[in-house]
């Protein structure tokens, strides 16, 4: 994208979609409401009337949601064209990716087809895998056969060994985010775009967050030695690089770990008690992080990319709101699952990451 | 003829037990087309067959599999046509899972082998690697006391990262060779407590160790003859599975081509889709019927159904045109100008079938542009020549030939000499503006024929505004004639003529005032808008007419071609004379009738097709065995 014009148009657009992005008060509002007011604000009342089970509703909700994402990434490609139109349409990949984990578990699980097809994610055509021949198959290895023939060799050779070795899940996983995070780079880094530090500040901050929160669990809940663990992470991420990575990786204890943290993520992760504290905190800031570009970076496929990934991350938040009230969680619990404004009182301004 | 053939929409009742035997008849008359729209949802709330249809899918997707693998091709149909159960259907699922489980082993010990053959390329490749050291290979693996070595393969684009998390465990990691997703490397470290944790991250990286077999234990001239004989014994067990193959298919054969067989027939009930609705023993189907073949679905339905029926017909509503898939039946002639229409869309139901018309025209105009007696002769030649791979598009080639060779009389030229025969109407060159005025008076009647058309699609819609006001409606066409009469009266008599004049004002306010009123928008936006469409207008009207001027253009450019090569032809001996004459012509065949055949579709789509012919109609996809 190089026109003066796309590049006013692309940014009035994201500046009419931020209106949309949930602040800390928005998600406090959004928890105290009934199901039909969500379901009127968002227009899911249809779904939510259906007559239908619960786990039915949230997988249409969560397709629903997706596809309200798919739109606005639609509309923000409109003028879009060359590398930065590959680079944007790479971002959503992530969701087919997921569907390709669940198409490899579903089978390794020997899941029926149906099943299977009921948690896959609706795509766009022009990012979708040939879902319908990797479903027809009839065992893993057919599968696996079938995408050794395409992009996905490394992940079908993964995705072997599991399911030779009766392996446990996580190098696949990791192969899979791996797989994704270097094409994201790959793409900043031959984008035509005017700020490419931007850029890669982005996508740093996607990195920093996933390697951080899976660093813990593999050290922490799932006990990994040093070694898998930090082969099992990207070592391309913001502001933590390969070294400091190994570094992290060779520690043991959440305080420990989170005190080798460079200082602004020890500032917010400060007195987190568990994972799931720590990924709020982190979600919470990246998000900051992430309305400051969308603002102020003189590239609108920048602000246009950072848009979707707060959005995405606000939709998420929606979904989990819409998943305790149809299952009729406690209001207490659904708080602690997804806080209006996760850092400690006083903070807020003072810690970005 | 001019049109799509009138269509009716049938409702069938029959017993839910009857249902695929009427799916059969109807697919044997080629002439049914089911209608998906959802009706009777209350009354007839179930689709009937889901499950045949999965049954359908899963045993289609695995004859497709078992095909490609053993190469069967399944035989074209003949025999009785008697409806498939469900039994049956299930009954060759289940044969075909199992045949499926079969050809996925053969395939798994295909991908097998050709794992092996890389594993002996990769050895074949350390042996190169370690060839001048002259040592034992194994003395690199295994565990020592003091010192592990690994050798082995990884993805390449791993090597950096595994090897850090390696350091983490105070192993060292080198790559020694690299192709191009692999690398070859040797892991070095002390052992000891830390061997399980290699172990651990080396399966978690896909880390496949390249065992170094006992043969090459050796020094690489004997090792390099133990692979050779490994390679040999893998061809043989490639070869003997190609064989096991072979054997497999010729003895599933029959059970294949029953299955095909039994798949074929069970089409046309899963093709019923949810045109079929059912409810306890009661079903109904609905669809369409080209109105000349009811009475033909009547008779077999009355002749075959076992129990009764009750077939209801019915012509389409004004509201469902849309929806009705158009049929048009050729003769063998035209069939292959229906393909060139059907490029640019499917006719609409009721909408005029531009066919016939687009047939004359084409071959018409073609001829004007490239007249030559010798040129259509070689055209029908080649054709005939070609006739089996051009199949039904041999008539298209023949009718350009003869077009070309009427013309060619016309303009007096045989491969472009021009004084061999005496020209019955004109040779193009010697009144280029005599021929430029034809041009465009055809150009004139082609837009006005066109236009006609257009007005005769919207009223057989009865769409009166949009053939009164629309583009290219009545109001177009008079403006088109206003304009016509100025330009010629300005030209024959130096003035405006009042009555062209007046017609043309009046219809040009006429067409901005209506395209002002049907805009939904700011006034400002409104008048701005009407004014450039309004414009539009006109100059399309005008760049089209002048667009008809090619066909005079490519007439004068084929005689002009000719005096070229003849030019060229006279200043060379005699032998380099008729040299130069064929080849002349050959590249006056072939390039110029290519871009005049390409031209002339241009003039049909974009000067004529654009202006009447939606394209956007519904093609007919009639139940087939």
């Amino acid at each position: 994208m190089s026109s003066h014009s796309d590049q006013a148009y692309l940014k009035t657009r994201v500046g009419v979609l931020s209106a949309r992005l949930l602040d800390p008060d928005s998600v406090e509002r959004l928890k105290q409401m009934s199901l039909a007011q969500l379901g009127e604000t968002f227009d899911l009342q249809p779904i939510f009337e259906e007559a239908i089970d619960n786990r039915q509703k949230i997988r249409l909700v969560e397709q629903a949601l997706l596809q309200r994402l798919m739109h606005e990434l639609s509309v923000l490609l409109r003028p879009l064209s060359g590398r930065s139109r590959g680079l944007m349409l790479y971002w959503p990949r992530k969701f087919e990716l997921y569907n390709l984990k669940t198409l490899i578990r579903g089978k390794l699980n020997s899941l029926g087809m149906e099943e299977i097809r009921d948690n896959l994610f609706e795509m766009p055509e022009n990012i979708r895998l040939p879902h319908e021949s990797l479903l027809q198959a009839e065992n893993v290895l057919e599968m696996l056969r079938q995408l050794d023939q395409g992009p996905y060799a490394l992940i079908a050779r993964q995705a072997r060994n599991v399911f030779k070795e009766q392996h446990e899940n996580f190098s696949l996983d990791a192969a899979i985010d791996r797989l994704y995070y270097t094409g994201m780079l790959r793409h900043a880094n031959i984008t035509d775009g005017i700020d490419k530090r931007g850029l890669k500040k982005v996508i740093g901050l996607m990195i920093d967050r996933q390697n951080i929160l899976w660093l813990l669990r593999y050290r922490l809940v799932y006990r990994f030695a040093p070694s898998e663990a930090y082969y099992l992470l990207v070592p391309y991420g913001g502001r933590i690089q390969r070294e400091k990575l190994m570094e992290l990786a060779n520690l043991d204890g959440l305080e420990t770990i989170i005190d080798h943290l460079p200082q602004q993520f020890k500032t917010i992760l400060a007195d987190v008690k568990n994972i799931t504290q720590v990924r709020q905190r982190l979600d919470h800031t990246a998000a900051d992080e992430l309305r400051k570009l969308m603002h102020y970076s003189p590239d609108a496929v920048v602000s246009a990319l950072s848009y979707l990934i707060i959005r995405d991350m606000d939709l998420m938040k929606l979904y989990a709101i819409i998943q305790g009230k149809l299952l009729h969680m406690d209001q207490g619990i659904l708080n602690e699952a997804v806080p209006g404004n996760p850092l400690p009182a006083g903070s807020v301004e003072a810690t970005h990451v | 003829m001019f049109s799509p053939l009138p269509m009716k929409h049938i409702s069938l009742q029959v017993l839910t037990a009857d249902l695929p035997s009427a799916s059969m008849i109807l697919a044997g008359l080629n002439s049914f087309s089911p209608d998906n729209r959802p009706y009777a949802e209350h009354e007839l709330p179930n689709v009937p067959g889901q499950h045949f249809r999965e049954c359908y899918a899963q045993a289609k997707a695995r004859l497709d599999k078992i095909s490609s693998q053993v190469e069967f091709t399944a035989p074209a149909f003949s025999g009785d046509i008697t409806p498939i159960s469900e039994q049956q259907l299930e009954a060759v699922n289940q044969w075909l899972g199992q045949a499926w489980e079969s050809c996925s082993d053969f395939e798994e010990s295909r991908r097998r082998h050709l794992e092996e053959r890389r594993s002996i390329d990769q050895l074949e490749t350390t042996l190169a690697n370690f060839h001048d050291l002259q040592i034992d290979l194994g003395q690199l693996q295994g565990d020592k006391q003091f010192l592990q070595t690994t050798i082995g393969m990884v993805p390449r684009a791993q090597v950096s990262q595994l090897k850090d998390a390696l350091g983490l465990d105070n192993y060292m990691l080198f790559p020694f060779h690299e192709s191009d997703s692999e690398s070859h490397v040797i892991i070095v470290g002390s052992g000891g407590n830390e061997g399980s944790k290699l172990k651990s991250v080396l399966d978690t990286a896909g880390f496949r160790p390249l065992e170094i077999p006992p043969e090459l234990h050796a020094h690489p001239e004997a090792s390099e003859t133990r692979l050779l004989q490994r390679r040999a014994a893998v061809e043989a067990a490639d070869e003997e599975l190609g064989e096991t193959i072979q054997g497999w298919s010729e003895s599933a054969n029959q059970e294949l081509r029953q299955a095909a067989r039994i798949l074929h027939l069970a089409a046309p009930y899963v093709a019923l889709g949810e045109a079929a609705r059912q409810l306890g023993n009661l079903s109904r189907l609905q669809g369409w019927v080209p109105a000349e073949d009811i009475h033909l679905v009547e008779s077999a339905l009355g002749d075959k159904l076992p129990n009764a029926y009750v077939l209801e017909t019915r012509d389409p509503r004004p509201d469902e045109r849309g929806l009705v898939p158009s049929v048009m039946r050729h003769s063998r002639l035209l069939r292959p100008f229906s393909s060139l229409v059907m490029q640019y869309g499917v006719p609409r139901y009721g909408e005029v079938n531009p066919t016939q018309l687009f047939a004359l025209t084409y071959i018409l105009m073609f001829g004007m542009m490239f007249g030559d007696i010798g040129h259509g002769a070689v055209i029908i030649l080649v054709t005939l020549m070609l006739r089996r791979k051009l199949r039904s598009f041999t008539p298209f080639g023949i009718a350009a030939g003869l077009s070309s060779i009427l013309f060619g009389f016309l303009y007096g030229s045989i491969f472009g000499y021009e004084h061999i025969l005496h020209a019955i109407w004109i040779a193009p060159l010697t009144d280029p503006l005599y021929m430029l005025t034809v041009a465009l008076l055809w150009g004139i009647g082609f837009i006005i024929l066109v236009t006609l058309l257009n007005i005769l699609n919207h009223l057989m819609t009865g769409d009166r505004i949009g053939a009164l006001f629309g583009d290219n409606g009545l109001l177009s066409l008079l403006l088109y004639a206003g304009l016509l009469g100025t330009g010629y009266s300005f030209y024959a008599e130096g003035s405006v003529g009042l009555f062209w004049g007046t017609l043309a004002v009046l219809t040009l306010i006429g067409i901005f005032a209506h395209k002002l009123v049907e805009q939904e928008a700011a006034i400002g936006e409104r008048i701005l808008v009407a004014f450039i469409e309004t414009f539009e207008t006109i100059t399309g009207y005008a760049s089209n007419t002048l667009s008809f001027l090619r066909v005079a253009a490519f007439s004068l450019n084929h005689v002009a071609l000719a005096i070229a090569v003849f030019t060229l032809a006279n200043m060379m001996g005699d032998l380099g004379h008729w040299i130069t004459v064929v080849l002349g012509n050959v590249f006056i065949l072939v390039l110029e009738g290519l871009i005049v055949a390409i031209q002339v579709l241009r003039l049909e789509f974009y000067e004529g097709f654009s202006r009447f012919y939606s394209g956007d109609g519904k093609a007919f996809k009639p139940l087939t065995l």
